[in-house]
């Protein structure tokens, strides 16, 4: 015998359980928001502190935790503590997505939304595997100059920080026209979006470039960067070199012109990326005479300039709420991306969801404050924050002082558009670093 | 229901169910008699009391059924998972001591889940298919079958559960779904996508290891009789030995591994690690980058420690992964190929770089980088003369997709696992029933809440070393990694909740999923999460 469910039972059932649904869904959604309770707001991220990318950044988690405790020391956010709760990725994409459904996962973390995330590959593995998009979860201010997580369609929750790599490359080539025209220039990228981003930013710009090499990350030994210094070593005059990789790739090239005695035959570019004198001189034991005169692009001020605002105010919370780590452009950058990150939960209003939060830095994003010295560019159509460059020179104690002595500003964007001159004024900082906007 | 080839007794079941309001009773089939002996199980420190009934049925598929003397009245039937359909000599890793083909009844994933769930009353039921190989449709009369005659014998049976892994997994979710009424419940368990979503996994592996390392192996379009056995056999000595040198390669210089002396490629692809070779074949297939050993997160301590697991751990993990796919890759072309009379695998329009995807970028350092891919990918283009497309016979591959398609029509509570990192039936099948049944929601086919997926994932870093640094071979199994690799708690866990389903109509609430899995590490529940689909589904 088999038995065959009543029809008709079933059908009543049915009905009585999608009568039940009906009514259920006419009352007032009752569900909480992940991760935000009556006195805390849970944040997650996840970014390498191990291995060589942890030497380059792993500063950043520790910086953004400062800042969160300073604010936490001072109110919080509408009276709700900030927690940062950390994963070690190692820069490793595999290791990313799994760090980040963890901190995803309501029986995981749990967290509200995710700050400060680094890498490409990383990234891009991380938000498809723990379904950031499905689960809505805003994913702000990731660290990377890649173009691609601008597009909404893919990245629908993302908003990343830094000017894109097609910027940089852009602005780089009306420098280097402008400043060096004639000598030879060669390029050292990596082989990912970071360099395809740079070389077609390069091409967009109108440079000549004289010899392209790409490596894949994790690639570039010491013998590849001697072999490689020693052909560009060929270039006649005094080539303009730029470096557009990671800082551990940076000073991989810099300690092979060391050895080689090529320190002064190149004109060194360092991209933003790739380019943090303290990190090159105190992590990667590169020595300072190499990179007195080394130019590199940046957005922010220099991180040992006490007498910007930001910088000074950043310090003094450094020096309390993150003790023992010395100040650089990465701790910078940390504590910068938290102060957004304080200005977008504030902007998002005190009934906090996270559409209320994306949809916040959509409208007010362009208006927040922080150290950058180039406008903030986020809107219902721009997810990516900031959107120029200034040029600096290295001297031998690693401060990043304005080319030429006069501090020139200029945006773009990631396509064909014009590089223009800016005249942005920093916005004054708000009163001891902490943001009142709403 | 057309595609089942059901007797005629069944077929009036069938016809019967779905007019029927009340109960229907069943013709009794014509079958060998029951052989059943009352004996003792040993179940931990318990000795459980059983009546085990051994038969044939109708199509000559042996089955089993057990009853404990306990019974609590849910009877729970399970289709195994694809078997050879050829007797094989002693091939190692394959079939270290050689095989005959097995038709032997299984009533549970194995012998101590067995014991468990007979210890807790419920009665277990399975059959061994009659033949063996891709045998979807006889899978299911068969369980279909079992259920029937445990029916008969045991009036008491109150509620079934047809459960099974991988095609067996398919098999019962193909049961519940063509007959409405017959089960109360479906656990499948790694299940597998279609025949056509399936060889084309391990195909596309096949080709692309023919093409970069090794063109002696045949791969497609076997032989008729024996001469077709022996390419067979010859070819999975082939994939074995080339797989081997690879190995061999990695071991010596992990960093820049060099091509098999087998391989053709131009010199300029041979500059390129091997590692990335073997890693883009795995991305274009959909080849998980974890595997029993390697995690693509840890590195030995030095300076290999975060590039092992960057650029080396994720080729090693398809290496892993890959020789087993490859070799049911083998078997399954020459079983699928005489069951459907053609070659299956086509390849003749397929656009690798648009498979890569976005695996061109996260894995672009273990790639060698773009400039590298785009070379490998370029030599894989069905403009290189050198790489011969795949041209499948359409007769065979239509009659291949006659057998039932699964649509996603869930009426009975159903429960279903799968492993993030299964190399056979890789996690993209559970998320296709996922998305075929929230498609049939959508169109008012079947009702919201009738499925629940539980995911097995392997912890984030496990791959041990020695104090030389090299990759040490777990002497387990890495859960969440392999086919069909659960534990026995967590297919217990499975069970439980199917069974309870059974018993309720519904899928248990979150509360109690999470207190059956709650001692699962591995486990998880997340309905937003979504495992790529295999990639014959992208």
């Amino acid at each position: 015998m088999i038995r065959i469910k009543s029809m008709k039972r079933v059908s009543i059932v049915s009905a009585v359980i999608a009568a039940g649904a009906m009514v259920l869904t006419t009352l007032p959604a009752q569900a909480a928001t992940p991760g935000v309770t009556a006195s805390e707001i849970k944040l997650g991220i996840s970014s390498p502190t191990s291995g060589s990318a942890g030497t380059a950044y792993g500063k950043i988690p520790g910086a953004m935790k400062a800042y969160f405790s300073y604010i936490n020391a001072n109110g919080g956010v509408y009276g709700r503590k900030i927690t940062l709760i950390h994963r070690d990725d190692k820069y490793l994409p595999v290791l990313a997505a799994t760090r980040t459904t963890q901190l995803v996962l309501p029986d995981g973390d749990g967290v509200f939304a995710l700050v400060g995330a680094l890498g490409t590959a990383t990234h891009t593995k991380a938000y498809k595997a723990a379904s950031l998009a499905k689960e809505n979860v805003p994913d702000l201010f990731v660290n990377t100059g890649y173009s691609g997580f601008g597009d909404t369609t893919k990245y629908p929750t993302t908003f990343t920080v830094l000017p894109s790599y097609a910027m940089e490359a852009k602005i780089m080539s009306k420098f280097i026209k402008e400043n060096f025209a004639g000598q030879a220039v060669a390029l050292i990228a990596q082989d990912d979006e970071f360099g395809i981003d740079g070389v077609s930013g390069f091409k967009a710009g109108g440079l000549t470039i004289a010899s392209t090499t790409l490596y894949p990350q994790s690639s570039l030994t010491d013998a590849r960067a001697k072999s490689l210094l020693t052909g560009l070593g060929a270039l006649a005059g005094k080539p303009v070199l730029v470096m557009m990789g990671t800082t551990d790739v940076t000073a991989t090239i810099l300690k092979a012109a060391e050895s080689l005695k090529l320190e002064s035959k190149f004109t060194w570019i360092a991209g933003s990326v790739g380019g943090d004198a303290n990190t090159l001189v105190g992590g990667f034991k590169v020595e300072p005479a190499t990179i007195n005169g080394m130019l590199a692009a940046s957005f922010f001020p220099d991180a040992k300039d006490t007498k910007d605002e930001y910088v000074s105010q950043f310090m003094k919370i450094n020096a309390k709420y993150n003790k023992g780590v010395s100040f650089d452009n990465v701790v910078l950058q940390g504590m910068n991306s938290a102060m957004l990150t304080v200005q977008a939960l504030r902007a998002a209003g005190k009934n906090l969801t996270r559409e209320g939060l994306i949809s916040a830095i959509e409208n007010k994003g362009s208006k927040f404050v922080g150290a950058g010295l180039v406008p903030l560019n986020y809107s219902a159509t721009s997810r990516v924050g900031y959107n120029g460059y200034w040029f600096g020179q290295l001297n031998a104690s690693g401060e990043l002082k304005p080319f030429g002595g006069k501090l020139s500003i200029f945006t773009t964007d990631s396509g064909d558009g014009a590089i223009q001159a800016s005249n942005f004024k920093r916005p004054t900082m708000p009163k001891n670093g902490i943001p009142t906007n709403s | 229901m057309k595609n089942l080839k059901l007797t005629k007794g069944l077929v009036a079941l069938s016809t019967a169910a779905l007019i029927a309001v009340f109960t229907v009773a069943v013709p009794t089939v014509a079958r060998a008699a029951d052989d059943c002996q009352e004996t003792t199980i040993p179940s931990g420190i318990k000795v459980v009391d059983i009546e085990k009934c051994t038969g044939t049925d109708m199509n000559k598929s042996k089955y089993e059924i057990i009853m404990p003397a306990k019974f609590n009245g849910t009877l729970m039937v399970y289709s195994h998972g694809i078997r050879y359909n050829v007797n094989l000599p002693a091939i190692p890793v394959v079939a270290p001591k050689g095989s005959l083909i097995n038709y032997a009844p299984e009533v549970a994933p194995s012998e101590e889940v067995a014991a468990a769930l007979l210890a807790q009353g419920f009665a277990l039921a399975g059959a061994g298919v009659q033949n063996q190989g891709w045998n979807l449709e006889e899978s299911v009369e068969a369980a279909l079958q079992v259920i029937t005659i445990a029916r008969d014998k045991y009036p008491k049976v109150g509620k079934v559960v047809a459960w099974g892994n991988s095609l067996g997994g398919l098999a019962s979710q193909a049961l519940a779904e063509q007959m409405p009424g017959a089960v109360d419940a479906v656990a499948p368990m790694c299940i597998a996508d279609s025949a056509q979503a399936e060889i084309t996994y391990a195909g596309d592996f096949l080709w692309g290891m023919k093409q970069f390392f090794n063109p002696a192996i045949k791969g497609t379009n076997y032989s008729a009789g024996q001469a077709g056995y022996v390419e067979m056999l010859t070819d999975l000595g082939t994939v074995l030995t080339t797989f081997q040198a690879l190995q061999a390669s990695i071991t010596v210089n992990p960093a820049a591994p060099e091509w098999p002396a087998t391989s053709t490629v131009p010199a300029a692809l041979k500059a390129i690690p091997v590692r990335s070779a073997i890693l883009l074949l795995g991305l274009i297939s959909g080849v998980p980058t974890q595997s029993n050993t390697y995690d693509a997160s840890s590195g030995p301590a030095g300076a290999l420690e975060t590039t092992f697991g960057l650029a080396i751990s994720p080729a090693l993990a398809v290496l892993e992964n890959g020789a087993q796919a490859a070799v049911l890759a083998v078997i399954a072309n020459y079983d699928m190929e005489l069951r459907y009379g053609g070659v299956v695998f086509d390849n003749s329009k397929t656009d690798y770089a648009k498979r890569l995807g976005d695996d061109s970028d996260i894995f672009v350092a273990a790639l060698t980088g773009k400039t590298a891919t785009a070379g490998m990918l370029g030599y894989l283009s069905p403009l290189n003369p050198a790489a011969p497309r795949v041209t499948a016979n359409a007769a065979a591959v239509a009659k291949m997709n006659s057998v039932y398609q699964l649509q996603g029509k869930i009426e009975v509570p159903t429960i279903q696992i799968a492993a993030t990192a299964d190399h056979i039936a890789p996690a993209g099948a559970a998320q296709y029933l996922k998305n075929q049944y929230e498609a049939s929601i959508d169109i008012k086919t079947s009702k919201s809440g009738k499925l629940l997926t539980i995911w097995n994932k392997p912890a984030a870093e496990y791959t041990t070393f020695s104090a030389a640094g090299s990759p040490v071979a777990p002497t387990g199994v890495t859960n969440g990694t392999q086919h069909c690799n659960y534990t026995t708690s967590q297919i217990l866990a499975i069970a439980k909740l199917a069974a309870s389903a059974a018993k309720t109509g519904k899928i248990p609430s979150s509360t109690a999923v999470k207190a059956a899995i709650k001692n699962e590490p591995n486990l998880f529940v997340n309905p937003n999460f979504a495992p790529p689909l295999l990639k014959f589904r992208q």
